[in-house]
């Protein structure tokens, strides 16, 4: 069985179970320590990962770190329909890869000010809410235009990507780094599209959306 | 080419149109259209004020304060389910049109208060644009410029810049109406109608384009820019147009905050926006303290065999108030008669009141004006709904039981748990297919709706009992019909085991024998008053003989409006209202009917 070594709070394991859950694929949680204990930075964690940070997943053996890499490993392996990560599409993969690249700064902006606020981390808060509204800004402008133009999803694909698990958490739990979505409606709408998909499991500070549909 | 100047005009269009200076009275435009999809709650804020937008079913845009009145969590983050809007916090939900709060899960058997109401701002939808203010006097600017067109929302830009200076830069956006070059050659007419409203018209040769651009004022610091141009029906290049002006508006916001940033680093005095806050209305004062309201009979059809059913519309502006399911209303008809009848609305449902009024066999004028006399377009009073046979919405299973018009709150109820999709059956006995009141409401609720029709009372009670079953934890029973059927049903539910509390009733009408025989004291103790109930007069009319005001409505031990704590003495009954283990606690009674064992009784008055 895989092995997530997790933490309850953390936005980058959030991303891994919520692609295992959409996937179905069955795993364990392995529960890290990461506040107040910091037992990522044990000797003992060391052994695992030797950055000493989390997520890691050990997929019988085969052990792999960072949340984004996690993704295309559980993506290419695990969805056999390949449009998660579309290996098939070279146009759509270069896509999906930009966009994991642009989720790289939002989770070292809009996540970085959250654990600054919420658990004390050392990072410049002033500094990362800029970064992240300069980057939100962008990405809203984007949404905007690709529900203009019929798209729902951050590639031009019908499917969803695994550029948009990479992003979600770090956009809707901005706000627990001081950072208001209030400006970015096209970025909230795409949030609440995301909740709605099969699979889609909540973390504390992501509620589930309403139904979309007559019930 | 030369490049024109644009001009600024103060236009002498309609007295509405002028320039207004007290942003508390003007219009603004809080969001597009198409930021309310389907069940989408839309996050915004206006003059300070954050405001959560959010479309019903049915349409109606509702803008409210956008904070729980509970804990105050953001209801932006809520749940829109169509008909409520749910907080994510402790589920308290909040009715669509009034604010007003339907349901607090934590208390599940209790009516919420009826001043828990968020506080509501206008929502008027135009051209595309969602309007609202914070009291804002006439109507939104009408834009004729684009009769004939249809309407384009350009993206909306937030500025980090008071509307001040965002007014100074809208004024000289530039643009071209062949959607390509940057202004250039184009000459601009600008037209400046309110104080955050500029229309502007771009002609070069043979071709022209209008749009109009607002400033809406988020804060002392930021300002969200939108705008709406006209583009030929069914246009081609929609997506040109967008973008280039997105390009265009994107250009003159970098302008904007970078001009705003300077002149703030020189001085810190702009134009500061007036603090709403003052403007907001105590929340305590709001609509559930308004007692009784006209409406209008807006139609009136035989929904049955001897019933009609009646919608009410409020007058004018009106909004009529919330209600829960199982509420009714007092009916004061123009011949002096008034009667009670249950609310048979929908969730969320506040455009109109529903009512169905069964002619009586034996009617001293009531149902019979409303059959033979009342019309449709007359205006009548009402009284604000009443909440004294509430619902739960935490139960496992909800059986609810009806005997003929009996069926009316139960129908509300009904439509509520058929919305969240809770387990539940609606049993309907009736004589036939004809005598079902609303057929429309009985269809929406699919197979959860069994109706069953011509059965012997033996055979009634014997489908009772079978629909009933053993009880399970968080099963609830909801009965309404005749009395004799009411009584059965109880019985029955006993019988199976069924708690008392788990057994929601209503009487149309108490017909047990009452006496005004006895005389007592009452001693108030909230007032430190102490009064003498002589006999044949009720608490209630000494109380009100003493200046003190209690609501009442059927005035015969039925409806349960004008209920009291009792902390001390025994209380005499007498009433339907009340369930056997409640009277046996006699810790309440109906002022109305219910009288004392003891010498004296206290009351939490």
């Amino acid at each position: 069985m895989i092995k997530l070594y997790d933490f309850e709070l953390s936005v980058n394991c959030y991303k891994c179970r919520l692609l295992m859950s959409i996937l179905n694929v069955d795993y364990e949680i392995v529960p890290v320590d990461f506040y107040p204990g910091f037992k990522h930075k044990s000797d003992e964690f060391k052994k695992i990962n030797p950055l000493n940070h989390i997520p890691v997943l050990d997929d019988g053996g085969y052990v792999i770190r960072d949340a984004h890499a996690i993704l295309v490993y559980l993506a290419t392996k695990y969805d056999s329909t390949k449009r998660w990560y579309p290996i098939e599409n070279p146009e759509l993969l270069g896509e999906t890869a930009s966009w994991m690249l642009f989720a790289e700064g939002t989770t070292n902006t809009a996540s970085a000010a959250r654990l600054n606020v919420n658990l004390g981390y050392d990072f410049d808060l002033e500094k990362v809410q800029e970064g992240a509204h300069k980057l939100f800004r962008f990405f809203d402008e984007h949404m905007w235009f690709r529900n203009r133009s019929g798209g729902k999803w951050v590639c031009d694909s019908e499917h969803p990507t695994i550029a948009d698990i990479a992003l979600f958490p770090d956009v809707v739990l901005a706000e627990e780094g001081g950072i208001s979505l209030i400006d970015y409606p096209a970025l909230r709408l795409w949030a609440e599209r995301m909740k709605r998909l099969p699979g889609f499991i909540v973390m504390g500070g992501i509620f589930p959306a309403s139904a979309d549909r007559i019930n | 080419m030369a490049l024109s100047q644009p001009t600024e005009n103060i236009c002498s269009m309609t007295t509405q149109e002028l320039t207004q200076n007290d942003p508390i009275s003007n219009w603004y435009p809080v969001a597009n259209a198409d930021d309310l999809p389907f069940r989408h709650t839309f996050h915004g804020k206006l003059l300070g004020q954050e405001i959560v937008i959010w479309r019903a079913d049915d349409g109606n845009v509702n803008i409210w304060v956008n904070r729980c009145l509970h804990r105050g969590v953001r209801l932006s983050r809520g749940l829109n389910n169509g008909a409520e809007l749910q907080c994510q916090y402790h589920g308290w939900r909040y009715a669509n049109r009034t604010g007003g709060c339907t349901y607090i899960p934590a208390h599940p058997v209790d009516s919420p208060a009826q001043h828990l109401s968020c506080k509501t701002f206008p929502a008027i939808q135009s051209h595309g644009i969602i309007w609202s203010g914070i009291s804002p006097e006439g109507v939104p600017p009408k834009l004729s410029f684009l009769d004939g067109l249809t309407p384009l929302n350009l993206r909306s830009l937030p500025a980090k810049a008071p509307a001040d200076s965002v007014n100074e830069h809208l004024s000289k956006y530039m643009f071209h109406p062949d959607n390509q070059t940057d202004g250039e050659g184009s000459s601009l007419v600008t037209t400046k109608a309110y104080d955050n409203y500029f229309q502007i018209t771009a002609t070069v040769a043979n071709s022209t384009s209008t749009l109009a651009l607002f400033a809406q004022p988020v804060d002392e610091q930021s300002t969200i820019i939108r705008g709406v141009i006209g583009v030929p029906h069914n246009s081609q290049n929609v997506l040109t147009v967008l973008r280039y002006h997105n390009n265009l508006m994107c250009k003159l916001r970098d302008v904007i905050e970078a001009d705003f940033e300077l002149k703030s680093k020189i001085s810190n005095t702009f134009a500061a926006v007036s603090n709403p806050r003052s403007a907001t209305r105590n929340i305590a004062n709001n609509s559930g303290s308004v007692s009784f309201l006209k409406v209008r009979v807006a139609r009136k059809w035989s929904t049955a065999k001897d019933v009609v059913g009646l919608e009410l519309l409020p007058i004018g502006n009106q909004q009529l108030p919330t209600f829960l399911p199982g509420a009714h209303i007092d009916v004061f008809l123009p011949n002096g008669i008034t009667r009670q009848y249950s609310l048979t609305n929908g969730p969320g449902e506040l455009d109109k009141y529903r009512i169905g009024v069964k002619l009586e066999q034996v009617s001293s004028g009531g149902s019979k004006y409303i059959h033979e006399t009342l019309s449709e377009g007359s205006i009548i009073e009402i009284s604000t709904p009443r909440n004294n046979f509430p619902l739960r919405r935490d139960s496992t299973r909800t059986v609810l039981i009806a005997g003929g018009i009996g069926a009316t709150p139960l129908l509300a109820m009904a439509q509520v748990l058929e919305k969240q999709k809770l387990n539940y059956e609606l049993h309907y006995f009736a004589q036939s297919d004809e005598h079902l009141a609303f057929p429309e409401i009985l269809n929406s609720l699919g197979n959860n709706c069994i109706r069953h029709f011509g059965l012997s009372v033996e055979e009634t009670l014997a489908k009772v009992r079978e629909s009933l079953g053993e009880h399970n934890s968080s099963e609830n029973l909801y009965v309404c019909g005749p009395g004799p059927m009411l009584e059965a049903t109880r019985n029955i539910a006993a019988d199976l085991g069924w708690p008392d509390e788990s057994i929601h009733f209503e009487y149309f009408k108490n017909s047990k024998i009452v006496s005004f025989e006895s005389s007592f004291e009452i001693e108030l103790a909230r007032s430190a008053l102490t009064l003498n109930v002589p006999a044949g007069k009720t608490v209630l009319q000494i109380l009100r003989d003493n200046g003190i005001a209690m609501p009442s409505s059927c005035e015969q031990g039925a409806c349960g409006t004008c209920i009291v704590k009792v902390l001390a003495g025994q209380p005499d009954h007498q009433d339907v209202y009340l369930n056997d283990s409640e009277k046996k606690r006699g810790d309440k009674m109906l002022t109305c009917i219910s009288r004392a064992l003891s010498n004296k009784i206290t009351l939490d008055i």
